[in-house]
């Protein structure tokens, strides 16, 4: 069987937060009766495929990727038309784009995804460890991680607009009552996402041991992420964004943050891929 | 006594408000995750920071909710 702890995991998160969408499903239905229920599904679903279909259509049109040329980058289709075949999944459309970093992203699902990767990408990385990237990004699309996501996205958004009108209806309408409508709101969804990320971070590690079992080895992964964090160092020790981090007090890398993150440190990842 | 929803008020938006001064970037991720690839930003296998304007714009609101839940505060225990 595969991936049984991220099906166990996915198991547990999935049900709280089935739990956190009946319970504001039930107090949807508590505030304007029982007939509103299909009214509740139907509208779940409508906002989370919205979500999804805009989310894709601006992650793509954001970064102004285009098609991989196949003619300019030969070896790159390949490689992911024969990892595609090796992980029963259908060739997902190649697209590059200009980030200002070497960076790859997965959007869409299986059938119908996307890999973007970006010029500086290709350019950092050697052919072996662009693969070990191309190999996680279709583990990522495989696994219906981009999916996973919206959806988590989709039922904390749905919960906390919930719990905001569920105060805002049960107070005095004063100005007291819709601050704390906003801040409940707000502070649901963190809880909710608390769920979501640390799927997310488990998610990042199965991809990359798929990624691994592919490639016959999780040395060309490693490598690259090894070398892009080298870089994205080496960029921050040069100052790029003192003019923000001048205006970081705490700077961003505390529990909280760690709480909040999709992705395990990347020494982790090399750690885990070399073990 | 003090009025209990606008204690919570108080408590709930001194909570918020730290939490966006202290972690500016994750409060950004909390409503951008599922909705835009969450490491189209920075480097490859990492999350990426949003832009400074972003933080900054966290932080402002961040202050705002520490002095609405102050005053809340204050209101209600006053």
């Amino acid at each position: 069987m595969r991936h049984v702890g991220l099906k166990l995991r996915m198991a547990v998160v999935g049900s709280l937060l089935f739990g956190f969408y009946g319970v504001a499903a039930v107090v949807l239905m508590g505030m304007f009766g029982t007939n509103v229920f299909p009214l509740v599904i139907v509208g779940s679903v409508a906002f989370v495929g919205v979500q999804y279909k805009l989310g894709k259509w601006m992650a793509l049109r954001s970064v102004g990727a285009e098609d991989l040329p196949e003619d300019r980058h030969p070896e790159i289709h390949r490689r992911v038309e024969s990892l595609a075949r090796d992980m029963r999944i259908d060739k997902p459309r190649l697209m590059i784009a200009s980030m200002g970093v070497p960076n790859a992203f997965a959007v869409g699902r299986k059938g119908a995804g996307t890999v973007v990767v970006s010029q500086e990408l290709l350019r950092t990385l050697d052919p072996d460890e662009v693969e070990g990237v191309l190999a996680h990004e279709l583990a990522h699309i495989r696994n219906r991680d981009v999916v996973m996501m919206v959806l988590g996205q989709g039922i904390a958004s749905i919960v906390a607009i919930v719990a905001q009108w569920a105060v805002l209806l049960t107070g005095d309408n004063d100005l007291a009552d819709l601050f704390l409508a906003i801040v409940v709101g707000q502070l649901t969804q963190m809880l909710v996402m608390v769920f979501v990320f640390a799927i997310s971070r488990y998610r990042e590690y199965v991809a990359d041991a798929d990624a691994a079992r592919e490639i016959g080895s999780g040395e060309p992964l490693a490598s690259a992420l090894e070398k892009i964090s080298h870089s994205a160092t080496r960029r921050e020790d040069a100052g790029v964004d003192d003019q923000v981090n001048a205006l970081c007090i705490f700077g961003d890398g505390g529990g909280l943050a760690n709480l909040l993150a999709t992705h395990p440190p990347v020494e982790k990842r090399i750690e885990r891929l070399r073990s | 006594m003090a009025d209990l929803r606008t204690l919570l008020a108080a408590g709930l938006g001194l909570l918020l408000g730290v939490c966006c001064l202290l972690a500016p970037g994750a409060v950004v991720r909390v409503h951008t995750v599922g909705r835009r690839p969450h490491d189209r930003r920075g480097g490859y296998g990492a999350d990426g920071d949003p832009s400074g304007r972003w933080l900054l714009l966290v932080r402002a609101v961040g202050v705002g909710f520490v002095l609405a839940g102050g005053y809340f505060g204050y209101v209600a225990v006053g």
